[in-house]
Formats: C-alpha cells, structure tokens, sequence
C-alpha cells in the first residue's frame, strides 16, 4: 500500500492532535493569568476540551472503508488509531477531572504535558514509520517522567520521576538499537513495507528475530510486563496518583497499540517466534505480578503490581494472534482503562484525607463513605473479572482467544493466576468494611464525582452491553489483518 | 597555469606541486603536503599578526585616554608586542599544586586553536580560503565551543576559586550569547540562501548591512560577547577576580590565552566583514581579483576599530546586567529581526529593489518600535531610588561664588 | 587494507577507548572529558561518509551544548566530583555477563547479514544536498509531521525542565 498524496483533507485526520496542541497552549496562556483566582477553571477547561476534542475526532477524524496511509506514510488512518485515541482522550480527561481534587496539580504546566503527552499516545497508535513511531513514544513519555516527579520537594515522587527516566531512557535506547537495526537491513522505516524489503533482501530470520527482541524490550517497558516491570511498583507509589493511573492505563494501553501494530504488520513471518515470546512475557506478567501483590501493604503498590499482571492478562490476547484476540486486547484495555482509573481515583481521595497510603487506611471507608466503597467494590470486582462487570467480558474474550489459537496452556495459567488475584482483591474489600476509629464522612469534590460516576457507569455499561464496543474492537482488530 | 597577478597564492600552490610531483612524490601526498603547508603559513601570519594588533589597540587606547601609549621601542613604539614577546617567551611555566596537569596544559593550545579553527573557512578573496565548506556557518558556531571547553578546562584545572568563579561566569556568558548570535546568524544564511561563507559573500551586491541591520547591530554585540572584550569582561573583572580563569597561567601559556583573545576579536571583526560587509566584495575586484583581500582588509579593519572604541568608552556591565541585555533584549530582537527579514524577503521575492527598500525599512520600524517598547517597560519598572544622591564636595558653583564676592 | 579503512580504524579506536574512559576514570569531571572526545570520534566518523553536516551538527550541539552543560553540572557539585570510591557496583560481574552474551549475540547476528561485508556505497557528486535535507523537513509527504512532533515534544522538555528548576520556595 503506498502512501496517499497530500491534500487538505488530511488535515482532517490529524484535527484531535492539532487540537490537542493548541489546548495545551491555551491552557499554557491562561495559567499566567487565571490561575490565582480561579482554581480549578483551567482544569475543568482541559477536560471539557478533551470531550470536545473526543466528540469532533469521532465525527471528522473518522477513517474511511480501508485503512488510508497518509503524511508521507507517517501516519495511518484505521480503527486501531480511532478507537486508541478516543481511549485515551477519555483517561486524560478522567486524570485531569480526578486531579482536581487538589490545587497543587492542577497547574498549566501539569495540564501541558498531560496534554502532551495524551497526544504523544495518539500519535503512537497511529503512526506507520518507525521514525514517527520513535517520536510519538518519546513524546509520550518524556512528560510522564516530568509528571512522575512533579512534586520536586517530595523525595519519593522525585525518586520515582528519576528511577522511571533511567528505565525508560535504557529501555528506549535499547528499542532504537532494534529499529535501526530493522531500517539498516530492511532499508525502510515504513512498518509495512520493512517486511517486503526483508524477504526481497533475504535477510536471515536470525537476525530479524534479534531486531525484534531489541524493539520488544521498549514495547515491554511501556507495558510494564514482567520482566520489565521493577519501575512500576516504584513509579507509581512515588507519583501524584493521578498519574500512576495515568501511566498504568492511558500509557499502557499505547504500549499495546503500538506492540500489536508493529508485530503484526512488521513481523508476520515471525509469528511462530514472537508468539511464543509474547506467551512466554504473558506468563511470566501474570505469575509475577499476582504473587508479588499479595505481600504488599501499601496500596499504590499493590495496584501496581495488580497492573502488572493484568498486562499479562492483556499479553494472552496479543499472543493468540488472531483478530478475536486483538479485539479482546482492545476491548480488555478499555474496561481496565475505567476500572483502574477509578480504583486509583478512590486511593487519591482517601490517601489525602488519611495522610497514608496503607492499606490499613481503608478501613472504615463503608461507613464513611457508602457510596464510594461501593465504587472501589465495583472496581476491584471487575479488576478481579467477576460477572457482570467489563472485567469478565475483557477476560472471557482474552481467554477465549487463546484457547482458539491451541495455547491452552496459558489460559489455564491465566484462570488459575486470576483466582489468585481474587484473593487480594477481596482482601482489600474485606478492610474496606472493617470498622475503624476514623469515621469522618468523605467529601468529594464535583469534578471527582463527575469522574467517578463515568467510570462506574461505563464498567457497568461495558460489563452488560457487550456488542457496541465489541464491534468497535473487531474493527480496529481487522484494521491490522 | 593561472596567470600569477590574478591568482598569486593558487599560482605558487600549483608550481609547489609540480616541484613535489617532480621529485618524485605521489600526487595524493602532495596534496596532503601542500595542505600543511598551507595551513600552517595561514596560523602563523594569523598569529605573527597579533603582534600588530596589540600594539594597535595599546596605541588607540592611549590616544583615548590622552596617553602616549607604548612610545619606546622602535618608530611609533611599534616593536613594542616585538619586545613583550621575546620576555614572555623566557618567563618560567607556574603549575600550581593540585592542578589537573594534562587538562591544565591542554587548556591555552586549544583556546588558540578553536580561534584558528575559524580561519579555515574564511574566504579572504575569490578563490583563496582554506576550505569552501557549504556548512561555513554552522562550523563557526560548533568550533566556537572548543573556545568554551578551553575555559572550562582552564578554570577547573588550575585549582584555584578565583579562576574556577572566572570560568563559570565565561561559560555562563558564552553560552548564552551563543543564542542570539545563531539567530543573528540565520538572517544572512536566509537571504543567501546557503550556509557556505563564500557564497553569503558573492550573494551580497547590496551589503547585509543595509538589508538586516538589527541582525548586523546584534551579531556585533553577541560577537563583542563571545570574544570576551570590555565592556562583557566580567570574566576577567580585576577587582573581582584577579584574572579570571586564567590566574594561574604565566609564561608563553598566559601568552597564548592573550594571543586567543585578540585573534578572536580581530576574527569576530572579520566574520562581521564577510558576513555584514560583502567581505572581499568591491570595485574592479573582477579584474583584480587580489584587491578582494585588500577590501576585506579594510572592512575588517574599521569593525576592529569600533570594536576598541567600544571598549575604551563604556564600563564593564554587572552580571545580571549582562543577563538581562541577552536575554530581554537581544534574544527577542534578533527572533524578531529573524521573523521579519523571513517575511519580507519572501514577500518581496523577485523585485530586487523593492526587496532590499523594504527589508531596510522592516528593520528599522523593527528597532524603532522595540526600542520604544524597552524605553516604557524601563519606566514603568524603574527601581526607586534608595536615596537621593548627596554631592559630596563639589566646587563652589558660579552663583555661590558670585554671592560670596 | 586501504588508506581509508585505517583511517576508520583509528578513529573507532579512539572513540571505543574514550568511551571505556568515561566509565573508568575515576574522577567525574575526567569522564566528562573523555565524553567529549568520544563524541568527537563520532564527529570524525561522519566526516569519513563525507556528511560535513552532520559533522559540524554533532559538534555544535553535542561538544558545544550538551558536554559543556555536563561539565558545567559537574563543576557547579565539587564534592560529589571528587569522590573516589570504588567504581564497581557489587553485581557487576553479572552485568559483565549478560553484556557479553548480549554483544556475542549481536555480532554473531550482525555476521549472518550479508550486507556487513558490503564497502559503503560511494555518494554521488554534490550528494549531500542541504536544500533537499530542508525540504523533506517542511514537505507534507515527506517528515513535517515528525518534524513538527519533535518541536512539541522539546517545548514539552522545555516547560518541564523550568518548572523543575523553578524556585519552589517562592511558589507555595
């Protein structure tokens, strides 16, 4: 497939990140003026520009019958890129709402690069080059690093600012070694074509195979899938919460679009390699990342490591290789999107009012707050996949996928791994209606609930209306094969 | 064979070759020879000329001070630099304890180095330069760095505070008037329309000085900088500093610090010349094409001689002063100048008079409001002042006095 | 072995022996220095593929921003300069290890490509073309949009490294 020429309509196609730019600098602007008196404009201003942007990006960004490559073959417009971006304008908008919570994070500069980096995703789930493909992922995660760190006084948010720099600073350096590598023996950067020029060439499989293990590990990374994982526990209990959800949803997810992407379009003669691979990380994700959190205390860590072995989870469906698989992976990625975002939400709130991240905080929570411990109920349910809730769906169509591609073996790794899971879950739940001295009633702020209510009411949604999303997920996943 | 009076130097550099491939050596290894050779006469006219321009700049700034200036030695006291070097040749090396000793020595030869580095793509006439490199003016900024590191490693290798504060407040200075001096920069590239020194020179049958004047006045400033001269010498601030970063340097070493800063202003001069002034651009310079070096002698010469002019009439500015003029003011200006000249000359692109009438008049309205601008910000931010200021035992005025008769 | 290879020899070996330098000196600031002429060795690497403006590139942002901003970083913390402790980390022989295997691995694949043995392709006449490096960066079809991502993510860089520079005092 070549390239189409320039023309104006393709502006178009790139309209959610063009606007996304000029949010961040509005938003920029206004931060010298309105910031003092008005707390709190510029963050409901960002978030009901991100639905706007989400709104026009689905009614003009909307990519036609077949998947079109524009910009020079730096960008492809499909479902994959349509459904990943309006994923994460909606996990930008739910951290900024949920962020509101305290003033100190709702600067312009926080906003900035939330926007930066929300369009830095975008641009990973969409681009076709290898060299669009290096900038995008930077672009996502150089502001994370600043985020992870944001609070320049507090030694464990900048401990986990430094700490996920480092990693993802070697991991990156280490996935560039696999893409020059893959442009030197290919003599391409477009993803599509690397394949055609690979065969013409008669490059040994070898080699290849060596390329795309170097570009796995930055995938990995950006996943935090075992063994690629130590920062995670670290950077999310250092980071203002908002954005360990952030970085455990919204960035993980764009690690999946651009994994899927690149192995799939890139790599399908190496599929017999890279599906054990993938297998063998999923295994491993799962395994690991359920055992560690059942030993943990604090509770950011424990969601780390929960998030951990739900990218194991998510890992089953791209390791199946098949389109139910991939829209699985998307329809998976979305409801832990909702879940875990509000699961990290409800630890924002009640870490601020307690002083402490235990879990031993969390007692009292049913009295204090019915409503709330009903949400944190509902999400750590799903997170463990019980019916009827958008977890379930997410696993049944991983598992299901795996189990039509004959790797019974990891979903059977999986269904064991996930009782595990259940019991830590439940363990959290049990302490959430404990009785506690603290009994204070819990309020939360308007724009915190707005936040909570859109992602209970789309865990349940997602949990018993199947077929929409579903459907969306089938296109995205055709989109690639 | 080029014809000698059109093309001395290339005439000698072609009988040279024949000489060397006549007695036998390669072709390629004549090459490489006449290279050399080549750039070593080149370094070391360069350097032998400084001895003229201390003396001139001694002279000058006498004159200035109402002083004689180096009188002594020779008609005019013109072997004076003659004299002072044959002393500083026989003074003894000083390394003070605990300096870094490689990086101590390496610190002088480089900082001449990186100033001789710039000759290499001068183009002093038609045909003569040492390389017609199409990145010319990007070289000049990168090989302006070697100057920074030696510095650098002069502050940090002699072990000493004064020099070590003298080093970082260069640094400071150097790196950030490298800004607005590669913006300043991209102005005479842009109408070129090419990075090669050379071809910014045969661009220019109108001078960049008429066409980009505020690009012009800012790169002379940001050069004056760069090189370190009053009135930007708080790197070497005596009061404050004894010497700066190169207290702990005597002998020949001290001297080749001394040596780099005059080739370095002279330098500046000179890039302001081929950049601003049309460089070896003149009358009849076709047929003569050795008069181009004579032209660009005497360009460089008059920029040289504003530039001494400028250090013997305004005093050192104070650090934040220095921070202040590059940051909120040059670095603006030369971003706008930059913007401004982009849109004229692309308006206005195919009417050759038009185009140079209306980039003049772009940079003067450019100046004129910015100036405007800086004069209202400065009133209204005007500092109070602490108290008024006493006159401290001044002469009786004439109205006292008359009063007292 | 031609003129040529020697030539690319020696200056690999510069670079490889002042990139071991950065790690083994013992004192930062000397790392800092030996960083340089590692990347002047990259810059002399360039100029042998005769791409002169990569060459001045390397040196201008690389020597002349980024090494002098380390030095500077360096210099402004004196006492952890002059610290001299042990240089190894209790596990390095590990990572010796899988830095071996790593590297065994790589070049056994690299030699399974045929390309390797290949001599550079000559440039033809005027091959480096500025003008066509510029265009391709502001063309549509070519790298605007690369292009233009990488100024937002630098003014992204930017933004974030003010405010973690910012004075945090004045601010609460």
């Amino acid at each position: 497939m070549n390239p189409a020429p320039f023309e104006l309509s393709m502006l178009l196609a790139i309209l959610p990140e063009i606007l996304l730019v000029v949010l961040a600098a509005l938003v920029l602007l206004l931060n010298l003026g309105v910031r003092h008196r008005a707390e709190g404009v510029l963050g409901w201003l960002t978030a009901i520009g991100l639905a706007v942007i989400a709104v026009l990006s689905a009614v003009f960004a909307r990519p036609g019958d077949t998947p079109q490559l524009i910009f020079g073959g730096m960008l492809r417009l499909d479902w994959v890129s349509f459904s990943f971006r309006l994923l994460f304008l909606l996990g930008a908008a739910i951290t900024v709402l949920v962020s509101l919570e305290h003033a100190r994070t709702i600067t312009g500069e926080y906003l900035a690069l939330l926007l930066v980096s929300t369009l830095g995703m975008s641009l990973m789930a969409s681009s076709a080059n290898l060299i669009m493909l290096y900038l995008a992922i930077e672009t996502t995660s150089l502001p994370l690093y600043l985020l992870a760190g944001y609070y320049v006084e507090n030694q464990k948010s900048v401990e986990s600012g430094i700490k996920y720099m480092l990693y993802g600073a070697v991991t990156s350096a280490v996935m560039l070694y696999g893409f020059s590598l893959l442009f030197g023996l290919s003599g391409t950067a477009n993803l599509a074509m690397i394949p055609f020029r690979l065969t013409q060439t008669g490059v040994s499989p070898l080699l290849v195979g060596g390329a795309l293990f170097l570009t796995l590990v930055g995938f990995g990374f950006k996943v935090s899938a075992a063994p690629f994982h130590f920062w995670a526990p670290d950077v999310y209990e250092g980071a203002p919460t908002p954005i360990a959800g952030f970085l455990s949803t919204a960035s993980k997810a764009a690690g999946f679009a651009v994994l899927v992407r690149v192995l799939l379009v890139t790599f399908p003669q190496l599929a017999s390699f890279w599906t054990l691979v993938v297998a063998i990380l999923a295994a491993l994700s799962m395994i690991v990342g359920n055992l560690l959190a059942l030993t943990q205390r604090n509770i950011k860590r424990l969601l780390a490591y929960s998030s951990i072995a739900q990218a194991g989870y998510i890992l089953v469906g791209v390791a199946a290789d098949s389109p139910l698989g991939v829209a699985g992976m998307v329809y998976y990625l979305t409801s832990y999107l909702v879940t875990n975002l509000a699961a990290f939400a409800i630890v924002w709130l009640v870490a601020q009012q307690v002083g402490s991240e235990d879990l031993d905080a969390f007692s009292g929570l049913g009295k204090r707050n019915p409503a709330i411990a009903l949400a944190m109920l509902i999400s750590l349910l799903s997170l463990g996949g019980i019916p009827p809730l958008s977890g379930f769906i997410g696993k049944v169509l991983v598992f299901a996928a795996a189990v039509e591609a004959g790797q019974v073996a990891l979903a059977i790794i999986g269904v064991l791994t996930s009782v595990i899971g259940l019991y830590y879950y439940l363990t959290v739940m049990k302490i959430l209606y404990r009785p506690a001295v603290d009994e204070a009633p819990l309020k939360p702020s308007l724009s915190w609930r707005t936040a909570m209510l859109i992602c209970v009411v789309l865990m349940l949604a997602l949990g018993v209306i199947v077929a929409p999303w579903y459907g969306q997920s089938l296109a995205a996943a055709s989109a690639l094969f | 064979m080029t014809n000698w009076l059109e093309d001395p130097i290339r005439w000698i550099a072609e009988w040279l070759y024949s000489v060397l491939v006549g007695w036998g050596i390669l072709p390629s290894v004549a090459d490489v020879i006449l290279m050399i050779t080549g750039a070593a006469i080149l370094s070391t006219l360069a350097l032998l000329w400084v001895l003229f321009l201390i003396w001139f700049e001694r002279k000058l700034i006498g004159r200035i001070q109402d002083r004689f200036g180096p009188n002594r030695v020779g008609p005019w006291g013109i072997f004076q630099s003659v004299a002072d070097m044959i002393k500083i040749f026989t003074k003894e090396y000083i390394t003070p304890q605990g300096a870094d000793k490689v990086l101590y020595n390496l610190a002088p030869v480089l900082a001449v180095a990186s100033v001789l580095l710039i000759w290499a793509v001068l183009p002093f006439t038609r045909s003569i330069m040492g390389v017609n490199l199409n990145v010319g003016v990007v070289y000049i900024v990168a090989v302006g760095g070697g100057g920074v590191l030696a510095i650098l490693m002069a502050g940090y290798a002699s072990n000493n505070k004064y020099a070590f504060l003298g080093a970082s407040r260069a640094v400071a200075q150097l790196i950030s008037y490298e800004v607005p001096m590669v913006i300043s920069l991209l102005v005479p590239v842009l109408l070129a329309g090419s990075m090669g020194l050379n071809d910014i020179v045969q661009a220019q049958s109108v001078p960049y000085l008429v066409m980009a004047p505020v690009a012009a006045l800012v790169f002379f400033i940001t050069s004056m900088a760069e090189t370190g001269r009053a009135p930007f010498d708080l790197v070497e601030a005596e009061s404050e500093l004894v010497a700066g970063y190169n207290t702990e340097y005597s002998g020949l070493k001290f001297g080749m610090f001394f040596v780099g800063e005059f080739l370095h202003s002279f330098t500046a001069a000179l890039l302001f010349a081929v950049l601003f002034l049309g460089g070896w651009r003149g009358p009849f310079v076709d047929q003569v094409p050795l008069l181009g070096l004579v032209y660009l002698f005497i360009k460089t010469m008059v920029i040289y001689f504003l530039i001494i002019l400028v250090r013997a009439s305004v005093p050192r500015f104070r650090i934040d002063q220095m921070m202040d003029l590059n940051w909120k003011v040059l670095t603006p200006l030369s971003i706008l100048s930059f913007l401004v000249t982009a849109v004229i000359a692309k308006v206005l692109e195919g009417q050759f008079l038009f185009q140079v009438l209306g980039l003049l008049a772009g940079n003067v309205i450019l100046l004129v409001l910015f100036m405007e601008w800086g004069e209202r910000r400065n009133k209204r931010n005007r500092r109070p002042m602490v108290s008024q200021p006493r006159p401290l035992a001044t002469p009786a005025s004439d109205e006292t006095s008359m009063a007292q008769s | 072995m031609s003129a040529f290879q020697i030539v690319f020899l020696l200056i690999a070996l510069l670079t490889l022996f002042s990139a071991l330098m950065v790690v083994f000196a013992r004192k930062t600031i000397h790392s800092a220095f030996w960083l340089i002429l590692a990347l002047f060795g990259v810059a002399a690497t360039f100029a042998t593929l005769a791409a002169s403006f990569f060459v001045v590139i390397q040196v201008a942002v690389y020597i002349g921003a980024i090494a002098i901003l380390i030095i500077f970083t360096v210099m402004l913390t004196r006492r952890s300069m002059e610290e001299s402790g042990d240089q190894l980390l209790p596990g390095w022989g590990w990572a010796a290890l899988v830095v071996l295997i790593v590297f065994g691995g790589l070049v056994f694949m690299l030699l399974q490509w045929q390309g390797i043995f290949q001599p550079p392709q000559v440039l033809t006449a005027g091959g480096e073309n500025l003008e066509n490096l510029g265009m391709a960066l502001v063309m549509p079809d070519r790298y605007v949009i690369p292009f233009e991502v990488a100024s937002v993510l630098l003014v992204a860089a930017m933004i974030g490294a003010i405010y973690v520079a910012g004075d945090h005092k004045k601010r609460s």
